[in-house]
């Protein structure tokens, strides 16, 4: 609970600075923003849990702490990638894009821990809304308004049909706690689990609820839509995993989940390939990896949950940071790429990690995360789901070694590169840092994702030789 | 009045508001459309709650109520940014985003 409250405080901060007078730029409230995640960070290893609050209805464990640890990170390079970009162009309202942040990560360290169905849809629209205002920042844009439409949208039917569905929950169950859905079992229930499956797949941009990624990746606020990438879908497995791993039971949810982790997985990749822009290239490939991402969710096994939150880790540092170089390069299609290596080797070396990390090539964070996951759903006797994961990985480096070859093999239009701000080049460092760590010294955060997984999933499905990281 | 009258009412109400966010050319409609899918849901919690004897359900519901209101705010903001820069609320102006 302290760290949801430490969030909000410090957004209910940010909004107190952009009030004082200071010049008419409020650019120091994004370095307050960064500053006090930071600190929030750090705090997550010295306070002392607080157990279960409200009778239940939150609850601090393992899990809660793994999940919040990733979104504070996400949260920091994404506070300090803006800085820049906010400071140029809307530099009146920046203080506000600071405090509607802060004010989506704190419903999103909330949803981490929410065990309580009142408590979930909460959270969850405190998550969202703001992401509705942020992603329509350019308001004089023809295109931010029409992208944060489309979000805005699809994101008020879903909460809609969440809501319907959470009333069957309700309704079956007489209570709003999710120890009550364990073990019922009536045709009401799963008309309901159905329905809010259907609301937080629209979260997490699975198929068929995609048809927003792409186009809000590609009109809205470059950092912005770093953290949208990553940080929804971060609070959205949560509490995924909350509700049909820990709360169902797996065998009943499994199926559904695999079924749509399966056709998303298929369709993201297949969808990626043909396009020509970057944000629209990683949009798609991020639909592909939240498939991957729910069939290791359907498999319900410590290692595969543990997979999991080891690969959402992984993925908040390389599509944070892909965005961000994004961002620095200003253009996104392809042919504006052209040569960067020449005008800007550090950043795109950057790039190149970045998308060998998405690719899955060893040595780099995603690879390890792939591999777990596979390895999971091995040992669960799914060697069918193994091999079509490994063919659309290999499909998947097609479309991002495509962004690569432009960057290294094509000769550059210009002679002068980006010019990269203080604070960007910080936060893009952090994601490499991020990556290469991961990468090379998996242990510490693979171990940490393990014990959160061991919290959610159900008991005797430990293996007694869990993968251990090199 | 059974619980299931009740059920079947909302469930025709959340089918209205589906078909209006489907069929709706207006923005403004397409907003009032979802409102009526929420109200539905609105709905089911206060039945289940009057018939299962708990208070659960109309307190969901008070928080739902509160909840679709902000998130309605956000949307008819959107909808008046959509008439400035579009000069029109017609779902189907912006179209610059496609592939």
């Amino acid at each position: 609970m302290t760290i949801a409250i430490l969030v909000a405080t410090l957004a209910f901060l940010a909004l107190v600075a952009d009030l004082v007078p200071g010049g008419g730029s409020a650019r120091g409230v994004g370095a307050l923003a960064a500053a006090g995640l930071a600190g929030i960070l750090a705090a997550t290893w010295f306070l002392p849990g607080t157990g279960e609050s409200f009778g239940g209805a939150y609850v601090d464990d393992a899990f809660t702490c793994y999940v919040q640890r990733v979104l504070l990170a996400a949260g920091i390079i994404a506070s300090l990638g803006s800085i820049e970009h906010a400071d140029r162009v809307f530099p009146r309202r920046q203080g506000e894009y600071y405090v509607l942040l802060l004010a989506s990560l704190c419903g999103m360290t909330l949803l981490a821990g929410a065990r309580d169905l009142v408590l979930l849809v909460v959270s969850f629209e405190l998550m969202g809304i703001p992401l509705y205002v942020l992603a329509a920042m350019h308001k004089t844009a023809r295109e931010g308004i029409e992208g944060a439409t489309k979000l805005y949208l699809t994101g008020a039917v879903s909460a809609a049909v969440t809501m319907y569905g959470l009333s069957f929950l309700i309704g079956a169950t007489n209570s709003t706690r999710f120890d009550a859905l364990h073990g019922a079992s009536t045709p009401m229930l799963a008309l309901g689990a159905l329905l809010v499956l259907a609301g937080m797949a629209y979260k997490v941009g699975a198929i068929p609820f995609h048809m927003w990624v792409p186009d809000t990746y590609q009109a809205a606020p470059t950092p912005f839509v770093a953290f949208l990438s990553v940080a929804p879908k971060v609070a959205g497995f949560a509490a995924l995993s909350r509700l049909f791993v820990q709360a169902m039971a797996p065998e009943r949810t499994a199926p559904v989940l695999l079924l749509v982790g399966v056709i998303t997985m298929i369709g993201g990749n297949l969808l990626a390939l043909p396009q020509s822009n970057v944000r629209r290239l990683l949009g798609y490939s991020g639909v592909a990896h939240v498939g991957l991402l729910l069939v290791a969710l359907s498999l319900g096994t410590v290692d595969a949950l543990g997979g999991m939150l080891f690969y959402l880790a992984t993925y908040v540092a390389s599509n944070m940071g892909a965005f961000l170089v994004v961002e620095v390069v200003g253009e996104s299609d392809i042919p504006a790429w052209n040569g960067l290596a020449r005008r800007s080797p550090a950043l795109s070396l950057s790039m190149l990690l970045f998308l060998l990390s998405l690719g899955g090539i060893p040595f780099v964070a995603g690879f390890w995360a792939k591999l777990i996951v596979f390895n999971a759903a091995w040992r669960a006797g799914m060697g069918g789901i193994v091999l079509l994961g490994a063919l659309l990985a290999v499909l998947g480096l097609f479309y991002y070694l495509k962004v690569a070859r432009a960057i290294y093999m094509e000769p550059t239009p210009r002679p002068d590169g980006p010019v990269v701000a203080r604070a960007t080049a910080f936060a893009i460092a952090l994601a490499v840092a991020g990556v290469v760590g991961m990468g090379l010294y998996p242990g510490p955060v693979l171990d940490s994702a393990l014990a959160a997984a061991r919290v959610i999933a159900p008991a005797g499905t430990d293996l007694p030789a869990a993968p251990t990281a090199p | 009045m059974t619980l299931h009258a009740v059920l079947i009412v909302a469930a025709l109400m959340f089918c209205i508001g589906l078909f209006g966010v489907l069929t709706r050319r207006s923005l403004v409609s397409v907003v009032l459309s979802v409102e009526l899918m929420a109200n539905a849901a609105n709905i089911n919690l206060v039945a289940f709650s009057r018939f299962g004897n708990h208070p659960w359900g109309q307190a969901m519901a008070l928080f739902a109520i509160a909840l679709t209101v902000a998130e309605v705010v956000v949307g008819l903001a959107l909808v008046i940014l959509i008439a400035r820069t579009h000069g029109s609320t017609d779902a189907d102006v912006p179209s610059a985003l496609k592939g």
